[in-house]
């Protein structure tokens, strides 16, 4: 359980660094509708770690 | 609110600002090597398999990547240091001893004349231009040899060459110079702070003995500080020597450097590296668009190089200057102002001149700043 636990944190986080990413690479533009696109696919695999954390963690 | 962090202020700069600081640009690290450095964090971390120095660990693959590096340099062997400062400091301290002479640019990093004075050493400048363009010539450096000998009855120990200064961002032919200390025999060391992981590097080409880099300032390694120094084989039994007592542990690094995350970050940044240094044309030429430009506001002179070679640049100010003498916020107006557009790293208080860095920034970022300027002057004229 716990080395599931840990990949996928690791999973979200770097996720969420890809996110960051994307706001370094367009600073201080709005996003365009590409870029928020991009954006939902990497929240999407957060969701999906966070989503194996918690059965996981059931 | 201010978000923060361990009672800190959350820096969220490259993600809010386009950040314009010299310093900073050539270090901002790519998604891949904040997430290595992200898993890496902890102190050690890269010692968890030590074969009993640094640059011999093979996992995580760091003497892999000294190997790659020095072929990516042109020289023979790279190790690494805690910044490009320590890589200059251990050359001087193991070629030089008190009282020899060294040569050195008179728009060399402070670190490069600190370095040479806590070794006691004689320090000859080779001198600018001047305004405007303040260049440094290489046939300055035959010169300034020829000055030591007169004075001192015997060569320089070494010579130093600061290969794309701070100030101006001025790059400097060091292959010239490198024939010069050829044709001298004296060492010469190229001080790449602001060139190697920006631009294409040739140490063997350019005739330099040493090569040091910055990984932070220049090779998208932030996560803490580290440097590179690369070498001629020749001079690996002087300046990689080791210790009597621990027979693999390097005295000029005192053993091991960087161990930690930010040579993980230069690890993983390296592919990155790789690639954007074929891309340096592009970089020069945005940096050329982005300094006319500037100067069309009026009033505002590009100083050093020109056409510029580097994307740092310096400009004379007059034009904001003149608004901040009647600015009640006097000289912090335009970091103010330019806050508020979202555009950081122009230092606070600076309106007589000012130098910026348009590194990696897109056409677009580059034409929102230079709009930015004009607006700025518009407002108050």
């Amino acid at each position: 359980m716990r080395e599931k636990i840990v990949e996928k944190t690791f999973d979200a986080l770097f996720a969420l660094e890809d996110l960051r990413e994307i706001l370094r690479k367009t600073a201080p533009f709005d996003l365009t509708k590409e870029q928020v696109e991009e954006a939902r696919k990497v929240l999407a695999k957060v969701r999906k770690a966070l989503d194996e954390i918690e059965r996981e963690m059931r | 609110m201010v978000q923060t962090v361990g009672g800190l202020e959350v820096r969220a700069k490259e993600e809010l600002f386009i950040n314009l600081e010299p310093l900073q640009r050539g270090g901002i690290m790519p998604a891949e090597a904040r997430k290595a450095a992200l898993s890496y964090i902890d102190g050690y971390s890269t010692c968890d398999y030590c074969v009993g120095t640094l640059h011999l660990i093979k996992k995580p693959p760091i003497a892999n990547f000294l190997e790659e590096v020095a072929g990516f340099l042109g020289m023979d062997f790279a190790i690494l240091t805690n910044g490009c400062r320590e890589a200059k400091f251990a050359v001087v301290h193991a070629i030089t001893k008190p009282g020899d002479a060294i040569v050195v640019d008179a728009n060399r990093h402070y670190t490069s004349y600190v370095a040479a004075e806590r070794v006691g050493l004689a320090i000859y400048e080779v001198e600018s231009t001047g305004y405007p363009y303040f260049q440094i010539k290489p046939e300055g450096y035959a010169k300034a040899i020829e000055k030591v000998k007169a004075e001192t009855g015997r060569l320089p120990s070494l010579v130093l060459l600061t290969h794309v200064d701070w100030i101006y961002g001025n790059l400097v032919d060091a292959e010239k110079v490198g024939k010069i200390c050829e044709e001298y025999g004296v060492p010469f060391l190229l001080n790449t702070a602001y060139s190697s992981g920006r631009m294409p590097i040739n140490g063997r080409g350019l005739k330099a003995d040493f090569v040091t880099c910055s990984g932070h300032k220049s090779w998208a390694a932030g996560a803490g500080t580290v440097g590179i120094l690369a070498i001629r084989k020749e001079w690996a039994e002087k300046v990689i020597k080791s210790s009597k007592e621990y027979k693999v542990k390097p005295i000029e690094i005192l053993g091991c450097s960087a161990r930690g995350s930010s040579t993980i970050a230069l690890i993983v940044s390296f592919p990155f590296i790789k690639e954007r240094v074929k891309h340096w044309d592009e970089e020069v030429k945005k940096a050329r668009w982005f300094s006319s430009q500037m100067e069309a506001l009026g009033d505002i002179k590009q100083l050093g190089d020109k056409p510029h070679n580097h994307d740092l640049i310096r400009f004379d100010t007059p034009a904001f200057d003149r608004i901040a003498q009647k600015h009640r916020r006097r000289g912090y107006f335009l970091y103010e102002e330019l806050l508020g557009r979202k555009i950081a790293g122009i230092k606070a208080g600076k309106t007589k001149a000012f130098d910026l860095s348009t590194y990696q920034l897109t056409n677009e970022q580059l034409k929102y700043i230079i709009d930015s300027f004009k607006d700025i002057i518009e407002k108050y004229s």
